[in-house]
């Protein structure tokens, strides 16, 4: 091991009082980690003990109790904190990328799918996220708390988070004392490394849909169930404040059956999801219902690739999103610096400790730097600048090495990969595209419809922040707000609804159209909003939809371009598409046309209204091109056949005469030898 | 042998004075010259910017202007050449201009071609770029040549014009 000795000074003292008190200080909820590893690429038998929240192993009560009486294997909810934090970091696996949203320890890096707050009465939709990605709003900016983030969200997240708070609940506090009924919703392992294909995601979302959030990890497992069982979010609703903790929720009803003798349960975990359970918060898709099966899905899956070959990560579990330039978003966590100390202790038994957490940082962002060449370009093309040979030569899992015949290499400094690879192929208009997380998908729900909220589109050809033009999902806000001072303040739907303005669809409606994605007449705004003006005290009410702020003005709706009706857009990079199949294989026209999608496909606005009332872009548009350069550009394809006839034939006849000059010098000088 | 001897007779350079070049050869000579100019600003000149490689309208500029100087340099190889025979005491040329004019000649066909195979699905990104380099590298070349012989034409003596 190469151990780089010289540190600034500063950052050495750093270094050094931050793994003394990792090293020193107990996590407060797990404990470390047993340190026992197989260290076999074999997959370890998982036959062990299940753990409560408070470590105790589970034992479920004889099948009869010594009077000859049956009992029922009641116990308390296994805890995946303490079963498989047992062995495995689950303080420091607490902090990797699908729980830290709201940690603050990881960059927000670039701008990646929101959580989708969708109300279909109020025809609220707004993008969501922790972690302040310009355009999305954080849940407590727009007056839901953690646990009002659960109550939307838990159906699709993993744990762990605003699910686990750092601090215990605190009978005093009405938000937070709510969960010493539901208990905390803890990052649950086996939702991505459950590998016999058995979790029950459905069951873990009812479980969670009720705030059992103690429960939902024992249900989706599959290991019991809760025959009987109140949801814990109607008891912590019916808790007084004043009035003592309700203790009588009921335990898990185990499957007896999954115990052995020594109280053990064999469970298959895997340390390499499959793709499948990456799809069920991962899954986009843009042929619902019924065309799916047109679908071919992503050429890396069908080359028998899977997910996590290229979305890697460590115990830390700051899995790699897999973009160019991410390099510089990922950190080393003071966790993971904790375990290298460890580590470097364990080989250099001479060093000291604060030698060797001078020591651990660099070497951990040193291995990192390997991570640049899990990008598309970094694996099929490599990273010349890259650390390591392996990320310099590319060709990495057996990657074809690409040619782009024809292409001018500018194109590759303009194009990210996914430009002309990734997402369907781009049409006049981009597609409706459905995603787990925004709409449910993975759960069982009447079919949602193209108009389904939210509307997302896919791909919109927008540029990165590297510069790049990149295809894009692209979605609308859409909400109820007070304009005050120039600042909006959302209005969560129950507020919207005390109006009793909102249309109400009637049964048949309903039965037809689930998701009331009948759209709002301009008549049905304004009511609304000369509802909510009653009280114009906390500010002038407006209504942001499909790119436009709806208002009142001398007593009739109004509405413009507003930048609070912007879309939020974030990049998409699958399904990925082989080379034939690309941007570009049938030759410049798909980019360079006068109607090429990439710079003149029309955008409209999607929202809650009628589509005359949209705001609509075309793409060069939104990305801020200019029209005219775009369109002659486009134009003077027409002459590209002639440019090539013209400058081939041209030297052609170059060729000839310097042939012939050639051939008249070689007879002169054959001549002059002769004689 | 006897066809070898016949081609020979045909290749070889004849002693009688050569043929001045026409008002065509002269008129392409200049639009040559111009859209040179035009090339050179926009590629040449994009490249000492530091703005290398070219966009947008200066690449639309550049791309409009080749196509003239591709015809331009053809009608300038077959209506020149004969005057300006390397070796021919009898030329118009002097040695040194004709130097240039050869020089042209060859770089214009390696920039013509470097300019247009990679708009053919020929080439790869290592192929392509080394074409780009090529292309860039021979316009200097080109560009430099194309200046010298316009300067040895003005400078030579009125009596050889």
């Amino acid at each position: 091991m190469k151990l780089p000795l010289e540190l600034p000074l500063p950052r050495a003292l750093f270094a050094a009082a931050l793994s003394a008190v990792l090293l020193m200080g107990p996590h407060p909820r797990t404990g470390a980690a047993e340190n026992l590893k197989t260290e076999s690429r074999m997959p370890f038998a998982h036959n062990i003990p299940l753990r409560d929240a408070d470590g105790r192993i589970i034992t479920p009560p004889k099948a009869f109790d010594e009077k000859g009486q049956p009992q029922e294997p009641r116990a308390n909810p296994y805890s995946p904190a303490q079963t498989c934090g047992k062995c495995h970091e689950y303080a420091v696996i607490s902090k990797g990328w699908h729980f830290n949203a709201d940690r603050g320890n990881a960059k927000a890096g670039r701008p990646g799918e929101p959580w989708m707050f969708t109300d279909s009465t109020s025809h609220t939709q707004i993008p969501l996220s922790y972690r302040g990605w310009p355009g999305t709003f954080k849940p407590g900016e727009i007056g839901l708390s953690d646990n009002d983030f659960l109550n939307q969200f838990a159906r699709h997240f993993p744990g762990g988070g605003p699910g686990q708070p750092d601090k215990k609940p605190d009978p005093a506090d009405p938000v937070t004392r709510r969960m010493l009924v539901t208990g905390s919703l803890e990052i649950d392992c086996l939702l991505c490394h459950e590998a016999s294909g058995r979790y029950n995601h459905e069951a873990r979302f009812t479980a969670v849909n009720g705030q059992n959030y103690k429960w939902a990890a024992a249900i989706g497992a599959g290991l019991g169930n809760y025959g009987g069982f109140k949801n814990a979010g109607a008891i912590a609703d019916s808790w007084k404040p004043g009035a003592s903790v309700p203790t009588n929720v009921p335990p898990i009803k185990y499957d007896r059956a999954r115990f052995d003798g020594e109280n053990n349960v064999s469970l298959t975990v895997t340390r390499r999801p499959s793709p499948n359970n990456c799809y069920y918060c991962h899954t986009s898709e843009s042929a619902p219902a019924d065309g799916r099966w047109h679908g071919d899905r992503d050429v890396h899956l069908r080359a028998g690739l899977s997910c996590i070959d290229c979305h890697r990560n460590g115990v830390d579990h700051l899995v790699v999103r897999g973009y160019e330039g991410e390099l510089k978003d990922r950190s080393v966590t003071p966790e993971m610096i904790a375990i290298r100390v460890k580590l470097i202790l364990r080989d250099h038994p001479e060093m000291d400790k604060q030698t060797a957490a001078k020591l651990a940082k660099p070497l951990l962002e040193e291995e990192q730097a390997g991570d640049a060449a899990l990008s598309c370009r970094g694996c099929h093309s490599g990273e010349p600048g890259a650390a390591t040979v392996k990320a310099q030569a590319g060709g990495r899992l057996g990657s074809p090495r690409p040619l782009h015949k024809g292409l001018p290499p500018l194109h590759l400094e303009k194009l990210s990969c996914t430009a002309c690879h990734s997402g369907p192929f781009p049409g006049t208009e981009p597609q409706i595209v459905h995603t787990s997380l925004a709409h449910k998908l993975g759960i069982p729900a009447p079919p949602r419809g193209e108009n389904t909220a939210p509307v997302i589109v896919q791909p919109v050809f927008l540029r990165g922040a590297d510069g790049r033009i990149a295809p894009h999902k692209m979605v609308w806000p859409s909400y109820w707000a007070r304009q005050k001072e120039g600042k909006l303040a959302v209005l969560l739907p129950e507020e919207v609804a005390k109006t009793g303005k909102l249309p109400t669809p009637d049964e048949d409606d309903l039965t037809r159209d689930p998701y009331n994605s009948t759209p709002l007449t301009d008549a049905q705004i304004q009511a609304v909003l000369e509802a909510l003006a009653a009280d114009k005290s906390k500010g002038e009410p407006v209504f942001i939809a499909a790119g436009k702020m709806y208002h009142l003005q001398a007593g009739k709706i109004s509405a413009e371009e507003n930048d609070a009706a912007k879309p939020y857009a974030w990049a998409l990079a699958h399904d990925v598409r082989p080379a034939s199949q690309a941007l570009g294989a049938r030759g410049c026209a798909d980019c360079h046309a006068a109607d090429a999608p990439v710079y003149f496909s029309s955008i409209v606005a999607r929202g809650p209204v009628a589509a005359t009332n949209s705001v609509s872009k075309r793409t060069w548009e939104l990305r801020g091109d200019d029209e005219k350069l775009a369109s002659t550009f486009a134009w003077t394809f027409n002459f590209r056949l002639m440019l090539k006839i013209i400058t081939f034939s041209s030297a052609l006849i170059i060729l000839g005469v310097l042939l012939n000059r050639a051939l008249a010098g070689f007879d002169t000088i054959a001549r002059k030898l002769q004689k | 042998m006897n066809g070898s001897t016949t081609a020979s007779t045909t290749l070889a350079p004849t002693p009688s004075r050569p043929a001045r070049i026409g008002i065509l050869g002269r008129l392409a000579y200049a639009v040559m010259c111009l859209t040179g100019l035009v090339l050179a600003v926009t590629g040449v000149g994009t490249f000492l910017a530091g703005k290398a490689p070219m966009t947008h309208w200066v690449l639309m500029a550049h791309a409009s202007a080749a196509p003239a100087f591709a015809m331009a340099l053809a009608v300038v190889a077959l209506s020149w050449s004969g005057s300006t025979r390397p070796g021919d005491a009898a030329s118009q040329s002097g040695g040194l201009s004709r130097f240039w004019f050869w020089l042209v000649l060859l770089a214009g066909f390696v920039v013509l071609l470097s300019g247009v195979v990679p708009m053919t699905p020929v080439f790869g990104t290592h192929g392509q770029h080394a074409l780009y380099l090529t292309h860039r590298y021979a316009a200097m070349v080109l560009t430099g040549a194309l200046i010298l012989h316009l300067v040895s034409l003005v400078l030579r003596p009125k009596s050889s014009r």
